[in-house]
């Protein structure tokens, strides 16, 4: 099996001398293709800044990541815009659609920035809108959809590239119980067809579908759980 | 890097999506452009039209005025030293020139009938048709003999004519200056205005006559005369013609030091106004100029805030794999985008003013296609250069810190 994240010793610091904070201390982390693995762990307790370095937004201050076999903790910023438009599908909270396009053209959106020529990026975001159920939504503006419809339409931009990882940051966060069941049937569906998706939350029926957990606490790795049975007890135990 | 047919594209669909923020944004630039494009348009056409009036006094003209400039710099009266008898001797004794047409000048009340009017009454010799390119359109010029013979006839201006005759044939006809009967011989051909004085509005009698019964004065020297017109054999000959005219004055009048008189060619006359007019023109351009730089910063201002609003939206850009360049590109394009359509409409409405100049005045306002090229090329240089800054402030932005702002 092929291993697409790779954190080794990872730690990172923000500020200097008294200010100092250290939101990461020496992280081991490795995960597989194929893996469906959610992110928790209370606020402050460094699973966003591991998102982050995750998801090449951000350096770490020391220790090594691999993403997919390419070291990326010394890439300059728009070596690591090149990597993230490749390698890494995002999905955000707040759908981050923007407003002046349609959901054809925002899906496009990572492909102009791949230099896809213009005939494949219509032909290939019409296929992952399809693929996430909105076919029938093509030429719709973000404000003529629900808010399930335009978490789709990210998640349809986030895999568009076809990412060897697809990572969402709290992406039921902003939608109700209902949609958030159509929001994770898709993530559960793509993972089964061989995605490898991590995914930060801090609701555990959530994280409870995919099928590991790592727990961050204080800047570390606190359980790295394979098995998710008992985890509501363990989400009750830690809130 | 995104290519630039694509990061257009997307500039374009940003644009439209804030119609009136882009509208407005272009307003500085359009008046800018619009101001410039007028401004340095009415001023060519002001100096073409000043060129064009000096043009009119006839080809290789000099003019021998009295006085010198600093005298009449400094305000003080005119000396009278220029005499019918250096005219005639510059027509006798100049090789260079062709034709000296001296002249008496006074403000003189014209009267036929009951009809009264103020004219420009003028003794002349029979060069001055030839000297000022000035024919009769009916009856006859002045003749050597009504000069010799001080006849008590009269050459109308157009104007002159029309005013006081209408449509009644003035040929033939008595009219009275300074009480003093006059036989109407001719009309002369409407000649226009000249610097805003109007040239038709003449009456031309023999100098002669003018001299002994209408003016009167005689100078030391002998028959005093408001200035002399001379013309050149052609345009090789003018700067022979000024020597010649200067040495020969100079031994009549038995001057020293200071000339007591000026020549004036034509092409010094259309330098000055040509100097003037430049001048003019530089200004309108630079106070134009102004405004279009005022546009500029209105664009900057703009797209600064635009930059701060589409914070969450430069985010994910980045956070999708838009690199610095991207950014930066997306908004310079922008801005120049809506300099250079600015610029256009810009110039479409001062050509429009322009022509609007041209059509009601008398100026032969025009805009050259290269100042039309130039300043859409500058205000898309003012885009460029005032984009940059929001452009650089975008690119620059963290991606995390952008999308986490609400």
């Amino acid at each position: 099996m092929q291993t697409i994240i790779r954190l080794k010793d990872v730690s990172k610091v923000y500020g200097e001398g008294n200010t100092e904070v250290k939101a990461l201390s020496a992280v081991n982390l490795t995960i597989q293709s194929g893996e469906y693995c959610a992110i928790m762990g209370p606020s402050g307790s460094g699973k966003s800044t591991a998102m982050n370095i995750i998801g090449c937004l951000d350096r770490p201050t020391s220790g090594r990541y691999d993403l997919d076999g390419i070291d990326v903790s010394r890439l300059s910023d728009d070596d690591l815009a090149h990597i993230r438009n490749r390698k890494i599908g995002f999905v955000f909270q707040q759908f981050h659609l923007l407003p002046q396009l349609s959901a054809m053209e925002n899906v496009m959106l990572p492909m102009v920035y791949a230099s896809v020529p213009l005939e494949e990026r219509s032909h290939r975001a019409e296929e992952a809108l399809t693929r996430v159920g909105l076919g029938n939504r093509l030429n719709n503006r973000p404000n003529q959809l629900s808010g399930g419809q335009q978490q789709r339409v990210a998640i349809a931009r986030a895999i568009v590239n076809r990412p060897v990882l697809l990572l969402a940051d709290e992406p039921t966060g902003a939608l109700d119980s209902k949609t958030t069941e159509e929001v994770m049937e898709i993530f559960a569906e793509l993972n089964a067809s061989g995605m490898t998706v991590v995914m930060v939350t801090h609701e555990a029926d959530v994280a409870s579908q995919s099928r590991r957990v790592v727990w961050f606490r204080d800047g570390q790795v606190l359980h790295d759980h394979l098995d998710p049975a008992d985890l509501n007890q363990r989400a009750i135990a830690a809130s | 890097m995104v290519d630039l047919a694509e990061s257009t594209k997307m500039a374009v669909k940003t644009l439209t999506a804030n119609k009136l923020r882009s509208a407005l944004t272009m307003l500085g630039i359009i008046i800018g452009n619009a101001s410039v494009i007028a401004m340095v348009g009415i001023g060519q056409g002001a100096q073409r039209y000043a060129a064009e009036q000096f043009e009119s006094l006839g080809p290789n003209t000099l003019f021998i005025i009295p006085g010198n400039d600093g005298g009449r710099r400094g305000g003080r009266e005119v000396p009278r030293t220029l005499t019918y008898e250096d005219a005639q001797a510059i027509a006798s004794q100049v090789p260079s020139i062709a034709a000296v047409a001296p002249q008496i000048q006074s403000q003189q009340a014209a009267v036929y009938g009951n009809r009264d009017t103020n004219a420009t009454v003028m003794g002349a010799t029979p060069d001055f048709s030839v000297v000022r390119s000035f024919p009769v359109e009916q009856g006859r010029f002045i003749t050597d003999e009504d000069v010799q013979r001080r006849t008590r006839v009269v050459a109308l201006g157009s104007d002159l004519a029309n005013t006081l005759f209408g449509t009644t044939n003035p040929i033939g006809q008595q009219i009275r200056i300074r009480n003093i009967s006059f036989e109407v011989i001719g009309v002369m051909e409407a000649k226009g205005a000249f610097l805003g004085t109007n040239q038709d509005d003449v009456a031309i009698i023999p100098i002669t006559t003018m001299a002994s019964q209408i003016t009167g004065n005689v100078s030391l020297y002998g028959t005093e005369v408001t200035f002399i017109s001379a013309m050149a054999r052609d345009d090789q000959s003018i700067n022979a013609a000024q020597f010649q005219i200067s040495n020969l004055l100079r031994l009549r009048h038995r001057i020293v030091n200071t000339d007591d008189f000026t020549i004036q060619t034509q092409r010094d006359a259309l330098t000055i106004v040509g100097n003037v007019t430049g001048a003019l023109t530089i200004m309108l351009a630079a106070i134009a100029g102004i405004s279009l730089f005022v546009g500029g910063i209105g664009i900057m201002n703009i797209m600064l805030v635009s930059v701060r609003e589409r914070t969450q939206e430069i985010g994910l850009r980045k956070a999708i794999g838009a690199s610095q360049s991207d950014i930066l590109s997306q908004f310079i394009i922008e801005a120049v985008i809506l300099a250079v359509i600015g610029g256009a409409v810009g110039t479409g409405i001062g050509v429009g003013g322009v022509s609007l100049v041209g059509a009601v005045t008398p100026l032969q306002a025009g805009v050259s296609p290269i100042a039309i090229v130039v300043a859409v090329g500058v205000s898309g240089s003012i885009g460029l250069f005032f984009g940059v800054v929001p452009a650089k402030q975008a690119a620059k932005l963290d991606p995390i810190v952008a999308l986490r702002s609400a």
